[in-house]
């Protein structure tokens, strides 16, 4: 019925085309010579001065964690009832910073958005560097951290075994499981990258590095059969880890009977707030990565500009799951879900409720402008905006839900202390240490992924394409 | 080929008329519980489909798919259900006052119940579904009667149209979805809440637009009108139709597990019902055939762009579809699952029916997005 | 070309389609294996090249299903046979939270398949002795250029042949490769081996471990509170040749506030004085304890006419009786603390004091039901 004379065949009106993938004349060569050539350059001075920078909060923070673990966690604002604050906040926000990487890497691939390959390399570094920053939390959290190693179920000579039915529990089996995940991940891709440093490095103790690190790869077809083959089955995998992972982190809650917490929309709305806040987090490297390492014509406005319509995107989600979480607060007539949800919009951390909706769902709303979205200033604005709102959402959800629960005698008001912040610092100084660190040794951009989608770079059709 | 068509159709009157007398009868015989929760169950069932296979119009262009423009009329053709659906809805009404405790005026001593009595009331209710309806059909007028316009008019004008409209259409979906989840379906049991019930219900409306507009597809490439429309689309088909039974479980699972967990009375009661008496086998079914085997038929590579195995995996799906809808409303009737002739006319009428509104509707016009600038780039879609 | 005998010749191309067009025409001539090495995975090479497909999926489901059934047997095992306790009200079987773990892990199992079976058993990397490696070409291989390899499938190898067959195909670059180095460093094979003997070791130490605890405990090595060395109350112990855990007190011990009342009958209790005075408090107090536990039976004026119904056989006491009337303090106090006919004894509920209380009460119901004149001015003065 629909004969090929059928169709429409005229020109595609510009509004409607996507504007290609890099900028300028991008080949396989000058590829490896613009991304791979970084390692073997000496740094910048800017990345010296932000290298002291993350560094003197990294060993504060790494101060603070040794007094913590020294003195024990007494030194934190945590009381009763606020049992969990800071660790447990930072822990989720770290974790969910972490999501955006997996959720390029693997769901994105698996929808085939072609724009992901340039961003790939990164945001899959991120994740692993964000997991290991929320690793720490819980890790002092548990007050001996020398023993954590009874969180696994191994035979051992106490005679004991774990309890299966404790989320906590899942926890461990879900963080390490997503770590472990995506190192193999991210290793698997840098693979072929590595081989193609190490096939351009002058230096002969790069060399050897790269030769052990690229495990003797050599690009023949039939390794390339597999490797794709698996890259594939990963990516499913991690498509379904990465949903499962921050669904056993919002079980932590969820599995309650705290209000606030005891809630079923917890799973996915975890979820996409953890894309919200990753997403952002990337949105914030990437514009500073690509104005200082000059990848402006591989990570392009409309690289940035997707990036944007996805936080848009999460934050509508965002929306919905506010609006559903105060409907419910009313529709359940239940007069402590009541009470917790009114203690979020105006109790005595009100101003903590309100800065999350504002940054979370008003602010995103600027995205919708074109404009906004490909403007450095506005993308910057509402990626910082959403990072604190996300890092404020963990906040309410934990503290307000515990300061103030069933028995009004155990009432109590929760205070950070300074050890808190410091650590919290910390953290972030680990992970910019990391990236920044990263973006120096290894090549920043999947190279042989965008290699792949260059012009010109497949066969022309071959096959039972056509006839 | 169209002597096998007309009979087909009359074989399908025939099935539409009987149901029809059943239906009468049951009005009449099986008491107006029964027949309510009956009507309920085809509304629902129904409004999924329809709304479900609309989303899937709206997702491509919201996502901007080229893949999937070719088969793009056929979630189209099936989205016109939401048409018969607007008076089945507003009949539906009538079953307000029989099944949903909200609109009796016992409801006032309850203290649950009191509280938000005027949400519950029977005009309100009403005119949320009216507007739910209203705005589906505005919806359905922006992008479908947008695309069957442009066969004729081949404007690509019309493609930024629908992309600007894809994102309200988003926010008017999840309202349709939501309201009609809780006012139709958790309005049923109203001391009982759940916030993710309405990503629920859209887990299993998603699934039902996509294994009809599976089936659909399947059916059209039997009869060759979809030349061009290649095993890559079908993997593309089948891998939607994994990923959201994979989802539609998680959103299931999480939902018991954490009642389950929690163990609060006013909450497990919910479950409570559906896993006592009869209704245990029932929910155990409703896990295998909703899950656990759509899912093995179509975890491999292969079985998703396997034509055979995605359409049985379709019936599969659509069936278990039902089963769920069943599961949501049924349990209210007291004395275990129901399935008897009322059951059976009503599955008859509303089968036959919407299989003949949806076969003539693919009669009509053209069978792929003609006038669509995307629909080259579409044929030429591998994976 | 160290070994002298050459492995292989590879040829070098310019674009994936002068490649793509190559391999037909070379692998028709039947020189050897054919193999290709480009920068990154071409669409459609697999098939030119006569690929069997990557049995890569197969073996991830099957260890993911089998991660699945390990996970969830361990979880089970553990929690309802091995080490069974009730935690949260759950029972110890219960299947829904086993499934968070059960997913992880087969996620695990499935992605290390994917990632080390690909690289380890298929790919048998790492392997650092392949001449391509060590080749000229591979810097161009690595970066954008494509290799085609005519590879030697034993005796009887034409390197002059293959180098003919790769110019004709276009071949813009010509070099021949000796055998590979099959030096034992660190290849796939050995890192299998080390891998599998520490997996081994793990499994003997756990089973060791678990056995030597449970099983022979010869060894209580940190059984913390499990086992402590003292006698139990109310269990049987050989300890002490009576067999019981806990002792008897001396004969003649008396309880704190519990001195016993020194009179053997009712009757010789009529002996006992009302240690309190009838004050509105003591009054009231009484009051409310004849309230909650007199009142049933005795009723509310203390004549027997209870509000309990007849339903219930005995009769109570009709306490304005002329027999209760002329009974000494001392008497009521005994009836209260040792019971009477079916009146069970109050002395375990009600302290002596409040026993007293009581009977202030008591008495004052009886003076109000049988008021003389002399009381009623008595009160009038009040």
């Amino acid at each position: 019925m629909s004969s090929d004379a059928a169709i429409r065949t005229g020109a595609i009106p510009e509004r409607l085309l996507e504007p290609p993938l890099t900028e300028g004349v991008v080949t396989p060569g000058s590829l490896d010579d613009q991304v791979l050539a970084f390692p073997d350059r000496r740094p910048p001075k800017q990345w010296y001065i932000g290298l002291a920078i993350t560094l003197t909060a990294l060993v504060i923070g790494f101060g603070f964690i040794g007094y913590t673990i020294a003195t024990g966690i007494g030194v934190w604002g945590n009381n009763s009832p606020v049992f969990w604050a800071f660790d447990i906040i930072n822990f989720v926000f770290w974790v969910g910073i972490g999501h955006a990487g997996t959720l390029i890497s693997a769901i994105l691939f698996l929808f085939r958005k072609r724009w992901r390959n340039a961003i790939a390399r990164f945001a899959e570094a991120m994740t692993i560097f964000a997991v290991m920053c929320a690793g720490i939390f819980p890790l002092i959290h548990v007050g001996r951290p020398w023993l954590a190693f009874w969180l696994f179920p191994y035979p051992n000579q106490r005679g004991v075994w774990t309890n299966f039915r404790s989320p906590l529990l899942w926890d461990v089996f879900a963080v390490s499981t997503y770590f472990s995940v995506s190192l193999m991940f991210w290793f698997l891709g840098l693979v072929p990258d590595i081989a193609s440093m190490r096939d351009r490095t002058t230096s002969k103790v790069r060399k050897t590095i790269y030769t052990v690190l690229s495990l003797g790869w050599r690009g023949a077809a039939s390794h390339w059969q597999h490797y794709e083959k698996a890259y594939l089955l990963l990516a499913g995998l991690a498509t379904g880890l990465v949903l499962s992972v921050h669904s056993v982190v919002s079980f932590d809650f969820a599995t309650s009977v705290v209000p606030g917490w005891h809630m079923t929309i917890f799973p996915p709305y975890f979820v996409a707030g953890a894309i919200f806040a990753g997403f952002s987090m990337v949105v914030i490297v990437l514009v500073v990565v690509r104005e200082t390492m000059q990848l402006k014509n591989l990570i392009t406005i409309r690289h940035l500009d997707v990036m944007n319509k996805v936080i848009l995107g999460m934050s509508c989600l965002m929306g919905y799951s506010y609006i559903m979480e105060g409907f419910t607060a009313w529709y359940s007539m239940n007069e402590y879900l009541h009470h917790t949800f009114m203690n979020i919009i105006s109790g005595t951390y009100g101003w903590a409720g309100w800065l999350t909706i504002s940054c979370n769902i008003f602010i995103p709303q600027l995205l919708w402008f074109k404009k906004c979205r490909t403007s450095y200033f506005w993308m910057i604005f509402v990626a910082l905006a959403v990072t604190v709102g996300m890092w404020f959402e963990r906040f309410v959800i934990i503290v307000i839900s515990l300061h103030q629960d069933y028995l009004p005698s155990a009432w109590r008001i929760y205070k950070p202390t300074m050890v808190d912040f410091g650590v919290l610092l910390g953290s972030f100084g680990l992970f910019f240490t990391l990236v920044l660190l990263f973006a120096r040794v290894l090549p920043v951009i999947a190279t042989t992924e965008v290699k792949a989608i260059l012009p010109g770079a497949q066969p022309s059709h071959h096959g039972d394409d056509h006839e | 080929m169209s002597q096998q068509n007309r009979s087909t159709t009359n074989l399908l009157r025939g099935t539409l008329a009987i149901g029809a007398v059943g239906v009468v009868a049951a009005f009449l015989k099986a008491g107006p519980e029964r027949f309510w929760a009956n009507w309920l169950l085809w509304f629902v069932l129904l409004f999924t489909v329809g709304v479900g296979s609309l989303f899937i119009v709206a997702l491509e262009h919201l996502v901007n798919a080229k893949w999937s423009v070719p088969i793009r009329r056929i979630p189209e053709r099936i989205a016109t259900l939401l048409i018969p659906v607007v008076p089945i809805g507003l009949l539906a009404i009538g079953a307000l006052p029989v099944l949903f405790p909200g609109t009796r005026p016992e409801a006032l001593h309850n203290k649950i119940l009191a509280g938000k009595a005027f949400w519950l009331s029977l005009p309100f209710v009403s005119v949320r579904t009216v507007i739910v309806l209203a705005l589906l059909i505005l919806g359905l007028v922006v992008l479908v009667g947008g695309s069957l316009k442009q066969d004729q008019t081949r404007d690509p004008a019309f493609n930024i149209r629908a992309r600007k409209f894809a994102p309200a259409f988003m926010a008017i979906f999840a309202l349709a979805i939501t309201l009609v989840a809780f006012d139709w379906i958790s309005g049923l049991t109203p001391e009982w809440y759940s916030d993710i019930f309405g990503v629920y219900l859209f887990a299993g409306a998603f699934l039902g637009g996509l294994a009809a507009t599976s089936l659909a597809v399947l059916h059209l490439k039997d009869q060759d009108r979809l030349e061009g429309v290649r095993k890559d689309h079908l993997y593309n088909l089948g891998g939607f139709l994994f990923a959201f039974t994979v989802f539609w479980s998680y959103i299931g699972f999480a939902q018991y597990m954490l009642m389950w967990y929690a163990n609060l009375p006013d909450e497990v009661i919910y479950f409570q019902t559906r896993l006592t008496g009869g209704w245990h086998v029932v929910t155990v079914m409703l896990a295998f055939l909703h899950f656990v085997m759509p899912f093995f038929a179509l975890v491999t590579r292969d079985a998703k762009g396997d034509g055979s195995r995605l359409r049985r995996v379709a019936y599969l799906m659509l069936a278990a579809h039902i089963l769920d809808i069943y599961w949501l409303i049924f349990p209210i009737l007291p004395g275990g699952p129901h399935f008897s002739w009322p059951e059976a006319s009503f599955a008859l009428l509303f089968l036959s029916g919407a299989i003949l509104w949806v076969r003539g509707a693919l009669q009509k016009g053209e069978d792929m997005p003609v006038g669509d600038p995307f629909l080259k780039e579409g044929l030429e879609f591998r994976l | 070309m160290s070994s002298g005998k050459s492995f292989a010749v590879l040829g070098l191309f310019d674009t994936p389609d002068a490649l793509m067009g190559a391999i037909p025409q070379v692998g028709a001539k039947k020189l050897g294996a054919l193999e290709a090495y480009t920068p990154y995975p071409l669409h459609g090479i697999d098939d030119a090249l006569e690929r069997r497909r990557s049995p890569l999926g197969g073996m991830v489901l099957v260890m993911g299903i089998l991660g699945a059934i390990t996970a969830f047997g361990f979880e089970y095992w553990i929690s309802a046979i091995d080490y069974p306790i009730v935690t949260g009200g759950k029972a110890p079987s219960s299947w829904e939270a086993f499934v968070p773990i059960m997913f992880e892990v087969t996620v695990l199992f499935a992605t290390f398949t994917a990632g080390l079976g690909m690289l380890l058993l298929l790919n048998k990397l790492p392997f650092f002795g392949h001449p391509v490696l060590s080749s000229d070409a591979i810097k161009a291989i690595t970066r954008d250029r494509f290799a085609l390899a005519i590879e030697s499938e034993g005796e009887g190898f034409d390197a002059e042949a293959a180098k003919a067959a790769l110019l004709a195909a276009g071949a813009t670059q010509i070099e021949v490769l000796p055998e590979p180095d099959r030096g034992p460093f660190l290849t796939s094979d050995y890192i299998l081996r080390v891998a599998g003997g520490i997996f081994a070791a793990c499994v003997v130490a756990g089973l060791a471990m678990y056995g030597a605890v449970k099983l022979f405990p010869v060894l209580p090595p940190m059984s913390h509170m499990e086992d402590q060395p003292r006698l139990n109350a109310q269990k049987a112990d050989p300890f002490f040749k009576d067999g019981f855990g806990m002792r008897m007190p001396v004969a003649g011990t008396v309880a704190r506030g519990y001195l016993p009342l020194g009179v053997a009958s009712q009757d010789e209790a009529a002996s006992l004085v009302n240690p309190l005075p009838s004050s509105p408090q003591v009054l009231a107090a009484g009051k409310k304890i004849f309230h909650n536990r007199c009142e049933l039976c005795h009723g509310a004026l203390g004549n027997g006419v209870p509000t309990l119904t007849a339903a219930y056989g005995a009769k109570p006491a009709n306490l304005q009786a002329q027999q209760f009337r002329d009974y000494p303090d001392g008497k009521i106090f005994w009836a209260i603390t040792m019971g009477k006919n079916a009146m069970p004894s109050h002395a375990a509920d009600l302290t002596e004091t409040q026993r007293w209380e009581v009977v202030h009460y008591v008495r004052a119901l009886q003076r109000a039901q049988n008021a003389t004149d002399e009381d009623v001015k008595e009160a009038g003065t009040r």
